[in-house]
């Protein structure tokens, strides 16, 4: 791999990084009012000036009695100490203690989701590739047919409903002493994927189809290729042929699929952990967002996107990694 | 390869199924007097300062915990005791202005003030002398000096709710040192003042200096939570305010440990994010004063966030109450259910169509110039069918309002002469055709009203949650030949399209009542600047008398006067109301029985709370 590939990559990556962060700071703001006006309007017999007093009060509460340009330069400043602010929570906690309190908790859906949906969906497509034409093909794609009608959060509820509520199997929510009894024990794990399965099977469902669909026409684009027919004509066994020559080579696109698919894993169970009241970052940006707490929000979205743009690094720098044609291209 | 794969999936799966007991869902197997209460939010606080804490449940729990020193009856328009036994209005030199059976005399209220050069009315106070606060220390009228003292010293409490709740207070901070003392109490220069307290008074007993307006006592009353003074005066100074960005460790402590003086103490140690637990406090003071008053030993809020789950937790038995407004549409699951009590209780919140009357100069145009008379908002006033909407946007749960918009259960105060919309709705369409044709005759070939060979066609701005309402008006404002539609109305309506006259009409939710009048009348009549007077009405007969009712002394003349304010806001079909929502809320009652259905208030109410007792088995 060239190094000035890799450096032109980083630098890329550092200046999508500075354009989000700006955006981070700015889009918020077009939206708000003065929170002056918003959290308090004008009580009792209180005159103008009274008023005025009032609202710069709460301007100096929350951080916007400067200008907007210096409101974005103490931004930036407190980033570079890696200060993603305060909240404006009761008690001011710093925005990081509130992301890495939720951090784990969204982890433990989101890597299980992925997890689960990359092995099984590895298993379904390799069979439906290789049994093509069959049943088994024939079911992977009635299911990517019925999944595409069926969002994530809809199967949410029915699984809630009826595992959870009715026959009870699972947690229909999340035991809301989970979290803060949680100890490191083996019984306090076992709770945590008890209370978990439901979400990780709702969020799973759609992935563990799209994982198949991309394994499957991987594998069969692969099973065409000269090598793989060279291997039959050889001799090998199915086996050696599937797992030695066809699967190896059909794994280049499913690797950059996990790859993007990590952005996704912070931000991409918001409605899950709703329903299930799950207490992980998406439900923290809810709070955020219904309270208004400004910081939060742009510090959640701000580590949402710095992951998305770390994994897109990633990805094209394995990808090359794997593919040498693309740094050769890049050469050109 | 895929042996490894299937190995990694079965760990997984296995992880599920050794997590696998039974679930546990507490209080199915609670035998105790604890009721389990589901709140629909994005989640808990953990910290009640009750000044700061604002949202969501906060205020709730804080006003469990804390009480304020009285609270406020909207039906009787009275105070009622609380932390306060007893209040009255005293002249400048502190002779009580009571008539001879003890009632406020405001007739000599406003012979003695009226005259008076003093820009305040004096009020005293009676504390009541059995109150502790929830550590053990006594409540004196010490706590309340140092609650309304360090409200107004932005020095050591740099927060604007404190400094507007204490606005109608003439005792005031400049830097730090105070400019004009209005709080007055023994240790605080009472009796130097000329306001006599004795000794055995001195726990009991302060007067307060407020702006010359009966309103003023109002956010004082029953709005600002009484603080413990020995809790935070050691801990609160001009470098560590009680608002602090960065508040110590110790401050932090007691905010995750209130101690107030309510009928309920917090239990931390069984609080979370996710549950909080409030435990009866037994030296309650007003824990006498009524048969069943607080017999609930302990209350559990559990969150849900999703209110579809939250109430089939109520209809598995997860939870006693919801607390939380159920829509309509959810009522045939109660139906033949007898261990669930619906409460549709009458809703105070009115929804009005707002109609831009007077948009800034630049936003003018010949379609905004018609909405500026008044016959054409008539004809629109009249074409509204609010039996229809009730019928069809709340199916049936909900109730017509007056023009004049005070609800007709405030039966002292409700002016039936403004009532002037509510006739037969086939003579209304009449006259509302007849005053269009007077204005705008023509019409196109689908029937509706043309203004310069133009259709007149105005948007309505809503969530996207008022899309119902928007197109039932549409159908019904099509019967007199003006085209309405939606236009969603973004996430910050009032910096897009409201303050800077960039809409036509909207829709504006509004509660007029006694304890608000003051406040709200101004805000949505009068003021023209950033205000809920969205459509920037400029009528000098309403301000007047607005602003005479404000300032009037006379309570009795005060409530003349909003009966014809009612009468002016009928006339100006500025605000012209749809309807009314019931709260629907739900309970269950196969552990609790004695739930009270109270106007504007879902089932958990502090009503409810008196009431309740636990089902014996």
């Amino acid at each position: 791999m060239q190094k000035s590939f890799i450096i032109k990559r980083i630098i890329y990556a550092i200046f999508i990084f500075f354009v989000v962060l700006t955006l981070n700071f700015f889009i918020p703001r077009l939206g708000v009012d003065d929170p002056a006006e918003r959290y308090y309007p004008p009580q009792g017999n209180m005159s103008d000036i009274e008023y005025e007093i009032i609202k710069q009060v709460t301007r100096e509460q929350y951080g916007f009695d400067v200008s907007t340009f210096k409101q974005y330069t103490n931004y930036v400043e407190g980033l570079l100490r890696f200060d993603l602010g305060t909240s404006f929570r009761t008690g001011n906690p710093k925005v990081s203690t509130l992301i890495a309190e939720r951090l784990p908790w969204t982890l433990v859906l989101s890597v299980s989701n992925l997890v689960i949906s990359l092995c099984i969906g590895l298993i379904f497509g390799t069979v439906a590739a290789w049994k093509r034409g069959r049943w088994q093909d024939s079911l992977l794609l009635n299911l990517s047919t019925i999944s595409v009608a069926l969002p994530a959060f809809f199967i949410a509820l029915i699984l809630s409903f009826y595992f959870g509520f009715e026959l009870e199997l699972f947690p229909a929510y999340t035991n809301p002493n989970m979290v803060s009894q949680f100890d490191w024990s083996w019984e306090a794990i076992k709770v945590v994927f008890f209370n978990a399965a439901l979400p990780i099977i709702s969020m799973s469902i759609g992935g563990i189809i799209g994982y198949s669909q991309r394994t499957r026409n991987s594998v069969i684009a692969v099973t065409n290729e000269d090598f793989v027919l060279t291997a039959r004509a050889k001799g090998l066994s199915q086996n050696k042929v599937l797992f030695k020559h066809t699967l190896r080579n059909a794994m280049l696109p499913i690797v950059t699929a996990v790859g993007m698919s990590l952005s996704g894993l912070i931000g991409g169970a918001v409605i899950i952990e709703q329903i299930f009241n799950w207490n992980g970052m998406g439900t923290l940006f809810l709070e955020a967002n219904n309270t208004n707490d400004y910081p939060l929000m742009m510090g959640i979205m701000l580590f949402m996107s710095t992951i998305a743009i770390l994994a897109n690094l990633i990805v094209e720098l394995t990808y090359s990694l794997l593919d040498p044609r693309i740094t050769v291209g890049e050469k050109r | 390869m895929l042996k490894k794969i299937m190995s990694l999936t079965l760990v997984f799966i296995s992880l599920f199924l050794v997590g696998c007991s039974s679930n546990e869902y507490e209080r199915r197997d609670d035998a105790s007097n604890t009721l389990y209460v589901g709140s629909v939010g994005a989640s808990f606080p953990t910290s009640f300062m009750p000044w700061l804490s604002r949202d969501g449940i906060a205020p709730t729990i804080s006003s469990m915990v804390y009480n304020t020193l009285f609270t406020y009856d909207d039906n009787t328009g009275t105070f009622v005791e609380s932390i306060g036994k007893e209040w009255y209005y005293v002249s400048p030199e502190g002779d009580p202005i009571l008539t001879t059976e003890g009632n406020i005399d405001y007739d000599e209220l406003e012979a003695v003030y009226s005259g008076s050069d003093e820009s305040y009315l004096v009020v005293k106070i009676i504390i009541h002398d059995d109150i502790f606060w929830h550590d053990g220390e006594k409540l004196t009228v010490e706590d309340i000096y140092y609650t309304f003292d360090i409200g107004t010293n932005n020095a050591l409490s740099n927060h604007a709710g404190s400094l507007a709740w204490t606005a109608d207070l003439q005792h005031s901070y400049s830097n730090g040192v105070m400019t004009r003392q209005g709080i007055f109490t023994y240790d605080h220069g009472a009796n130097e003042r000329g306001y006599n307290i004795t000794e055995e008074e001195k726990d009991t007993v302060m007067y307060l200096h407020v702006n010359k307006v009966l309103g003023a006592i109002t956010s004082l009353f029953s709005t600002i939570l009484i603080l413990p003074e020995h809790i935070w005066e050691p801990i609160v100074t001009v470098d560590n305010q009680l608002n602090s960005k960065e508040p110590t460790a110790e401050t932090l402590y007691q905010y995750q440990h209130p101690v107030g003086s309510g009928g309920y103490k917090l239990d931390p140690e069984n609080s979370n994010a996710q549950v909080i637990t409030l435990v009866r406090y037994d030296e309650y003071h007003l824990k006498d004063g009524l048969d069943y008053l607080y017999k609930v030993e302990k209350i559990k809020f559990m969150l849900f966030q999703e209110q579809n789950v939250a109430i089939y937790a109520l209809l598995k038995g997860h939870i006693d109450i919801l607390d939380s407004t159920v829509s309509s549409n959810y009522l045939s699951l109660f139906d033949d259910r007898e261990d669930i009590f619906v409460s549709n209780a009458d809703g105070i919140f009115t929804q009005t169509l707002v109609i831009n009357l007077n948009p800034a100069t630049s936003e003018k145009n010949a379609l905004r110039d018609l909405l500026g008379i008044s016959d054409f908002r008539r004809a629109i006033a009249l074409a509204i069918n609010q039996e229809e909407l009730v019928s069809f946007v709340l199916n049936g749960a909900g109730k017509t309002v007056s023009a004049g918009l005070l609800s007709e259960n405030l039966t002292d105060f409700y002016n039936p002469d403004a009532d002037i919309l509510r006739f037969d709705l086939e003579e209304r369409i009449l006259e509302a055709n007849s005053l269009l044709d007077a204005i705008v005759p023509d019409k196109d070939h689908e029937g509706y009203r043309l203004l310069a060979g133009e259709r007149i066609k105005y948007t309505i701005l809503g969530t996207p949650g008022e899309q119902d309402v928007i197109s039932r008006l549409q159908v019904q404002l099509q019967k007199i030949g003006i085209e309405v539609e939606f236009k969603a109305k973004g996430s910050s309506p009032e910096r897009t399209y409201i303050f800077n006259s960039k809409f036509d009409m909207t829709l504006q939710g509004v509660i007029f009542s006694l304890e608000n009048a003051d406040i709200m009348y101004r805000a949505h009549f009068v003021t023209l600047s950033q205000s809920s007077n969205y459509g920037r009405l400029t009528d000098s007969v309403l301000s007047a008398k607005i602003n005479e009712m404000r300032l009037s002394l006379n309570l009795n003349y005060k409530y003349e006067l909003l009966q014809e304010i009612q009468e002016l806001i009928a006339l100006n079909y500025y605000k012209i109301p749809l309807y009314t929502s019931n709260i629907i809320s739900v309970a269950r009652t196969d552990r609790y029985e004695g739930y009270i259905v109270v106007e504007g208030s879902t089932i958990f109410n502090t009503d409810t709370l008196q009431n309740l007792r636990r089902v014996e088995g």
